[in-house]
């Protein structure tokens, strides 16, 4: 009931503000990235993303009445574009979609003066979690200390108690790659594995013979992969070339790319990788990305690339900016929202299973909801496994031991604050929790 | 600590010679696709004096344009003979559009037209091919694939079919372009414009074809870089980023010798790996190769500026 007046609201809002919305839009811009040595695996992200909102666009008209400009400001992964991206699209966005852990941690400290939210869904700085530090920063549905404390539960659950094993780190020297650390450290002291990391250059990242030698000398139980780009299909290849076996092999969700996994095929079958999204082609959402977008001819994407876990989780993360827009436009009672209404928007999303279906979103995303307090919102996730052709579900929900980090999660964002100082903090939030 | 630098990485050796082998034979396949790519560089700056920012896209434009055409139905070696001919096509376009209007200009400004060419090709190649990472048809080209499994030693020592198709390709390359500068009168020509621009031209030889013939030739050794490359892990713009490993490799063997970047290649593919499994993982947390290269090549241009192998250049003030 309370969905369907959520429902029935947004469909008032869109008639009684139809006239006035004729001019009204809201600019969402999006900090992509088709250029680069990082294009590959941002392409179908961008273009899920792109896609959601021009069916909502074509579809519905955009959100209660007013159109979404989504803008593309293409920064090729480079930090310094991306800030340059931030300060030309920053004067009338109502949001920003940073799209790499480096740009998150530099516009960070602008978005606060500023004040413009931060959706950085799945990525970014994991402390952003403390909704009373980072009062405008979001990176629901789960952060990467969720992520690494899952990978963590599920080799327990599977192979049994981690003392005296080995778990190899491999992952992209950048500040993306080293996010999951402090959490992989814990576990590593309380649960007695050892922990190897082993970073990749940049320049390194399809040439990982000595990572893959080290690997080899140093026998690992398991190796866990904090890849991006061009080092995922690096990393597989050299997996296979040397005979490491693949169910031992785990990614993280931004290592969880088809056209990565295209590249070894059968021999890939077995690797694994957590993830908060999942492709459902039976979702209702997909029929109608088909017939409005695609056969339409408005989208960039191709049939192979649809059916991808890439491309799905960009319909995903437009799918939670867009359900928190409906939010605030229902609370604020309009329809031109602006960037400090949307942050209310961000921090009351309530996605349950019965949402998720009205979205015709079934599967696609695990149900989560955030608070002023709770930016992440933690839904946990699924581990998928390449079964030589495709990513398939291989558990059910996981679900992070947040509690297990939380002390992490404070102090960390209370440091940041304290480095950041004078740092503007959400008091009313914090003085309620 | 001494016994960690002098004592414990030969121990380890000696111990593990089968991993020993590995790790040289990662090296000399790594060692093989650095000269490849350096090969590149020399030819043309031999027969320019251009340093050629355009030789990592080149890479990818070639691999791109193969997997494209066969993709578009054309069978694997017509799609070889006709990227060949794009490339040769690019080579006449570089030489009519960019490098015979900057005829006598200063070197810096060729060298700024070719960051200019390296962005075209970049807006050119996305336009065409898109960004997306692709499969390298190294199958239907014939090159094998799996591997050898030795027991150097009683350990293991795997030799990937695909790698050693490189290395012998590789050589076979080598072996051609030296045949060819050396023995064909357009080579020798090649090599009169390295010695000495204003005698060769005085001879007859002609700037506008050898420039062609050279990046033509470069061209080539890009396709063959990028199947190499990418049978390796994907055809995508991030094979670019692999060209910056050819950037030490021509510092220490001298940006105007092929013996230079062969062997300058080699030695940093072999040393590279040996130190960072011997003394970079153990000692400081890896990743050395990023810095390992350069460092070594600044060590031996503090003695031999001009590199291993380049030539002596002595001007009177």
């Amino acid at each position: 009931m309370k969905h369907f007046t959520k429902l029935a609201t947004a469909a008032a809002l869109g008639t009684v503000l139809g006239t006035a919305a004729i001019a009204q839009e809201l600019y969402t811009p999006n900090l992509a990235y088709r250029t680069g040595p990082f294009a590959a695996t941002g392409i179908p992200l961008m273009n899920g993303q792109a896609d959601y909102m021009t069916l909502l666009n074509e579809r519905d008209g955009g959100i209660g009445g007013a159109k979404i400009d989504f803008e593309e400001c293409e920064t090729g992964y480079s930090t310094e574009k991306g800030v340059e991206c931030y300060e030309k699209t920053k004067g009338t966005a109502i949001v920003t979609q940073p799209w790499s852990t480096g740009i998150t941690l530099q516009v960070l400290p602008k978005t606060n003066v500023d004040e413009i939210p931060i959706l950085a869904p799945g990525y970014g700085f994991s402390p952003m979690a403390d909704g009373t530090v980072f009062q405008w920063a979001f990176n629901m549905p789960a952060g990467y200390w969720d992520a690494a404390d899952m990978i963590v539960q599920y080799l327990e659950n599977e192979g049994g108690s981690l003392d005296g094993k080995k778990i190899a780190f491999l992952h992209l020297d950048h500040p993306f790659g080293k996010e999951p650390l402090p959490v992989l450290e814990m576990h590593a002291e309380g649960k007695g594995f050892e922990l190897l990391p082993i970073p990749v250059g940049l320049k390194e990242m399809q040439n990982q013979s000595a990572q893959w030698l080290q690997i080899r000398r140093e026998r690992p139980d398991y190796v866990v992969m904090w890849g991006w780009g061009a080092m995922n299909a690096g990393a597989i290849t050299e997996a296979v070339k040397t005979k490491f076996p693949m169910e031992n092999f785990i990614g993280v969700w931004w290592a969880g790319h088809d056209a990565d996994l295209k590249l070894v095929g059968e021999d890939g079958k077995g690797y694994k990788s957590i993830s908060w999204s999942f492709p459902n082609m039976d979702a209702p959402v997909m029929k109608e990305i088909k017939e409005r977008v695609i056969d339409a001819g408005l989208s960039q994407t191709n049939e192979e690339e649809m059916q991808g876990v890439f491309y799905g989780r960009g319909l995903v993360m437009s799918a939670i900016l867009a359900e928190a827009i409906a939010n605030a436009q229902e609370n604020f009672g309009t329809a031109e929202i602006d960037a400090t209404q949307l942050r209310w928007g961000l921090e009351n999303i309530n996605l349950t299973e019965e949402r998720i279906a009205e979205l015709g979103m079934e599967g696609m995303v695990p149900p989560f909801s955030t608070s002023c307090a709770n930016h992440t919102g933690h839904s946990g996730g699924w581990m998928l496994e390449w079964d030589g052709s495709k990513f398939v579900k291989a558990s059910d929900l996981l679900m992070p031991n947040v509690e297990g980090y939380s002390d992490l999660i404070e102090s960390a964002a209370a440091e940041y604050a304290e480095s950041n100082a004078p740092w503007d903090m959400n008091e009313e939030c914090s003085a309620t929790n | 600590m001494l016994n960690d630098i002098f004592i414990a990485p030969f121990v380890d050796m000696v111990e593990a010679p089968d991993f020993l082998m590995q790790v040289l034979w990662e090296g000399l396949v790594s060692g093989i696709l650095y000269a490849l790519i350096a090969l590149g560089f020399v030819l043309i700056f031999r027969s320019s004096r251009i340093f050629n920012f355009a030789q990592g896209i080149m890479v990818v434009f070639a691999a791109l344009t193969l997997v494209g055409l066969f993709a578009m139905g054309i069978p694997a070696w017509i799609s070889v003979g006709l990227t060949l001919g794009v490339m040769f096509v690019l080579a006449v376009a570089i030489e009519r559009v960019v490098l015979r209007p900057l005829v006598g200009q200063p070197d810096i400004i060729l060298f700024m037209a070719t960051i200019g060419i390296t962005l075209f090709l970049i807006g050119f190649g996305e336009t065409i091919f898109g960004g997306e990472n692709k499969v390298m048809i190294t199958e239907e080209l014939g090159i094998p694939t799996g591997d050898t499994v030795l027991e150097p030693f009683g350990g293991l020592l795997i030799l990937q079919h695909l790698d050693i198709t490189v290395v012998v390709v590789a050589t076979l390359l080598v072996l051609a372009l030296l045949a060819f500068l050396n023995y064909t009168q357009m080579g020798r020509a090649i090599r009169a414009l390295g010695d000495d621009h204003q005698a060769a031209l005085s001879v007859g030889i002609s700037l506008q074809t050898i420039w062609v013939l050279v990046w033509f030739i470069a061209g080539i050794i890009a396709l063959v870089t990028g199947i190499a490359w990418g049978a390796r892990a994907g055809v995508s713009f991030a094979l670019e980023v692999i060209a910056y490993k050819a950037l030490p490799v021509l510092m220490l063997g001298g940006l105007e010798s092929i013996t230079g970047a062969i062997v300058g290649g080699l030695m940093i593919g072999i040393l590279e790996k040996l130190f960072e499994i011997y003394w970079g993982q153990p000692l400081l947390g890896g990743n050395t190769e990023t810095w390992f290269a350069f460092v070594l090549a600044l060590i031996v241009l503090l003695f031999r500026p001009q590199g291993l192998f380049g030539e002596r250049i002595i001007e009177r003030v």
